[in-house]
């Protein structure tokens, strides 16, 4: 994507945030907080103030949806260039700071008792962003068979050991009620099948890494 | 099983080449000739006959299955 696009794009997610801030203000100050705090839709009836929540939202809804599908898209491209080319993906290792976005999940622990939503639960997944950190640092590597074979057997290992985990927490989990309340074994579930696939996303690419850098004590050129 | 001894080092330094440009030759990364050598790791039949008509070599004279 060129420098260009990417400001148009991050400057629009700019305003989208600026425009959601500014609704959230408006709403908090001169319409009662409505849609600001939970209230119940079904007696929802349509008032004019509520225009600049609905427009923000609507706006940095579409917004979203549009980065989502953009870096779908981006991805197959990259993916497909990675295929032609037999080179890795140029990744930044510093993307694997993305990795903190999954303590993110431990907001559910406040969120629930709020709310009762779980799916906060769920931003435990991101811990598999910490990978980035190995991917980047094997980014623009020419793939010959040996690295081929090593990405098939570390995915292998990963997914192996992320399904035992999932196995063994379900088959922990359906003995019977966490706490004496199955809302509390559904979120245990939750939590550890989230962390359990970011292990894999993890592992996949650690071990990768690990399989490719192994004994690298040993390798100068005689 | 099979133990498994490599001496395509002797036979590549016998053809005057650099782990790198061997390497560049049959189309690898000079990790895996690197690993190659040190009977770490064991090539396709493609890489195998690759190396071979590099080296100028049998492939039953680079890599020995004892």
């Amino acid at each position: 994507m060129k420098t260009s696009k990417k400001k148009i794009w991050i400057g629009c997610g700019i305003l989208c945030v600026l425009s959601v801030l500014l609704s959230l203000w408006y709403a908090v100050t001169y319409n009662d907080s409505r849609l600001v705090v939970p209230m119940d839709f079904k007696d929802y009836v349509f008032d004019i103030r509520d225009l600049p929540m609905i427009v923000s939202v609507s706006l940095t809804c579409v917004y979203l949806v549009t980065l989502f599908v953009m870096l779908f898209i981006y991805a197959g491209k990259k993916q497909r260039q990675t295929e032609e080319t037999g080179v890795t993906r140029k990744i930044n290792p510093k993307l694997g700071y993305l990795g903190i976005l999954g303590f993110l999940g431990f907001s559910g622990f406040w969120i629930y008792p709020v709310d009762g939503t779980i799916s906060a639960f769920a931003f435990f997944l991101f811990f598999g962003f910490f990978g980035f950190f190995y991917e980047g640092k094997m980014s623009g590597t020419f793939m010959d068979e040996r690295f081929r074979e090593n990405i098939a057997r570390a995915k292998l290992k990963a997914y192996r050991i992320t399904f035992w985990v999932m196995f063994a927490a379900l088959v922990i989990l359906c003995q019977g009620k966490l706490f004496g309340n199955l809302e509390y074994t559904l979120i245990a579930a939750i939590i550890t099948l989230s962390l359990a696939l970011a292990l894999g996303i993890f592992l996949s690419e650690y071990l990768m890494y690990r399989y490719d850098h192994g004994n690298q004590i040993d390798e100068g050129e005689e | 099983m099979a133990e498994f001894e490599c001496r395509l080092k002797k036979y590549r330094q016998m053809k005057d080449l650099t782990q790198e440009q061997l390497a560049e030759k049959v189309g690898v990364r000079r990790e895996t000739i690197m690993r190659l050598e040190k009977a770490q790791y064991n090539p396709s039949l493609k890489l195998a006959i690759d190396i071979s008509r590099v080296v100028e070599v049998p492939i039953e004279e680079i890599f020995v299955f004892k």
